[in-house]
């Protein structure tokens, strides 16, 4: 079917790009359907680690490792989300003493 | 005679319009343009901007040559989505064991149908699909489905690492042993032991006669309509990446890029002076006995190459000498993202140190707890004489 010989291992590529697709949808999934604001972060994450598989799949289709030193930085953005996002977790529980985001809902305006 | 002609008009026009869509490499068959649109569901009119008013059916007929699987790999790709989807909506679902049971069996069919296929693709349909994958594969997804739907916040944590694990056994597949080591650290060992501190100082501890999980943790909100934005997605990301002209575009752009890869490492060798002198050394060694002066300045330290052949030229006691290289000298996956980084994305890192910092002062400022003072006690901290000269209306104010 590919008339050309690959210089990767396809499979292994195929594997990893469907592997980033669900993981991405099924932590935007928990995102929206969730209602801990804890286990919300925790699918965002999820979502981070579907972006860090593809940019390492498609760097491996071209060779160079530029995509890994870009999972660098999600690693970083990782990091310093999770120390922000936690602590405002924290001191939104102090307020509300729950995690439930239904708690913060007159933040809506209607 | 009139109507087949006009047909054959129409097929050009047609095929025409593939190739300026897909600029890409040799496969420009309406039938497999049409794979790439897919059925006309959401995901067709996603891609609504290909004129697709001049493929009548008929263009099957006439496009003999293409094979006629194609058209079901792609209908049998959606399918599983689907069949995955519907697993996890029951599986969202509070309630009946027999009904999550039937999600989960139906949501992990789903997935490992839908790897089998994308890999039969990657195959070209000869051989048995390759299992390490597959394994990984359907663990990270299987997982991260857990991660979503558990009631408890610290078993969704616990099959987050799970996922983390699973995603970085496909890394070390895809050849980034560097980065595989360093999620597991920073994800496994630093982001979650922070989840789970966190849920430690947040949770609450249910009430004695209640179930184990808050009830917010256990219903889902709009499960059904997430779940169909999700298969959207999905369907839709399917259907770009594993249609089999994207997977040819795909081969084509790694033999391109294969040369300037090659050249890459080997610039990056270039990069590591002190290694090279060092593998230089050490060949000089094996094939001299005297002992060797080796004198190497940054002329003599640059790889040069003659058609397939790597070689450095080292100056030896005032001879020079040519030293062939092999590729196992190339530099390794950490050295190769190390350098990658520091040569080429210098302004990142100052960025990503300006981030994290400014991410330490946030924390800092939110978890700090704030105490109400009224104007005596700060005039008090601040070394002043107390405003008011009753103690009783200080208080009262």
């Amino acid at each position: 079917m590919i008339p050309m010989l690959a210089t990767y291992d396809a499979s292994s590529v195929n594997a990893a790009l469907l592997t980033s697709a669900l993981l991405f949808c099924i932590g935007l999934v928990g995102f929206l359907s969730r209602r801990n604001m804890i286990v919300m972060f925790l699918c965002t994450e999820l979502m981070f680690q579907g972006a860090a598989l593809a940019l390492i799949a498609f760097g491996r289709v071209h060779g160079n490792v530029d995509g890994q030193t870009f999972v660098i930085f999600i690693l970083t953005i990782a990091a310093a989300e999770a120390a922000l996002a936690l602590g405002l977790v924290v001191l939104l529980y102090r307020r509300r003493e729950t995690l439930d985001s239904e708690a913060w809902s007159e933040l809506k305006e209607c | 005679m009139v109507e087949d002609g006009r047909l054959e008009d129409r097929s050009r026009v047609f095929r025409r319009g593939a190739s300026c869509e897909f600029n890409g490499p040799a496969l420009h068959s309406p039938l497999r343009l049409r794979c790439v649109l897919g059925p006309p569901t959401s995901v067709g009119a996603a891609k609504g901007n290909i004129d697709t008013s001049g493929s009548s059916p008929l263009d099957y007929l006439m496009d003999q040559s293409a094979p006629s699987d194609l058209i079901s790999s792609s209908h049998c790709m959606l399918a599983l989505v689907a069949i995955a989807s519907a697993g996890l909506v029951l599986l969202m679902r509070p309630g009946a064991r027999a009904l999550r049971l039937a999600g989960s069996v139906l949501a992990l069919a789903g997935v490992a149908g839908l790897f089998v296929e994308v890999l039969k693709l990657a195959s070209g349909g000869q051989g048995v699909p390759p299992i390490f994958p597959v394994i990984f594969g359907v663990t990270a997804v299987a997982g991260a489905a857990r991660v979503v739907t558990h009631p408890r916040p610290v078993f969704a944590a616990i099959y987050f690492i799970l996922v983390v694990v699973a995603s970085a056994s496909l890394f070390l597949l895809l050849e980034a042993e560097f980065m595989a080591f360093a999620l597991i650290i920073v994800y496994a060992g630093a982001i979650l032991v922070t989840y789970m501190f966190v849920l430690m100082l947040a949770q609450q501890s249910p009430l004695d006669g209640e179930s184990a999980s808050n009830w917010y943790d256990r219903v889902p909100r709009e499960a059904v309509s997430c779940v169909i934005i999700a298969f959207v997605m999905v369907a839709t990301l399917t259907q770009v990446l594993f249609s089999p002209n994207e997977e040819a575009r795909r081969v084509a752009s790694s033999q391109r890029t294969a040369l300037q890869a090659e050249s890459d490492q080997w610039d990056a060798l270039e990069g590591l002076p002190e290694q090279l002198k060092a593998i230089v050394r050490e060949r000089l060694e094996l094939t001299r006995t005297e002992p060797i002066e080796f004198v190497a300045t940054d002329a003599h330290t640059r790889v040069r190459s003659d058609g397939d052949k790597h070689f450095v030229i080292a100056s030896v006691q005032g001879k020079d000498l040519r030293v062939e290289l092999s590729s196992a000298d190339l530099p390794v996956n950490a050295q190769l993202v190390g350098t990658t980084l520091v040569k080429d994305y210098p302004a990142s890192i100052e960025v990503a140190g300006v981030i994290l910092t400014m991410a330490l002062f946030g924390a800092v400022v939110l978890a700090r707890k704030q105490v109400e003072l009224n104007e005596d006690e700060r005039r008090e901290l601040a070394g002043l004489s107390r405003l008011s000269v009753e103690p009783e209306a200080g208080a009262n104010r």
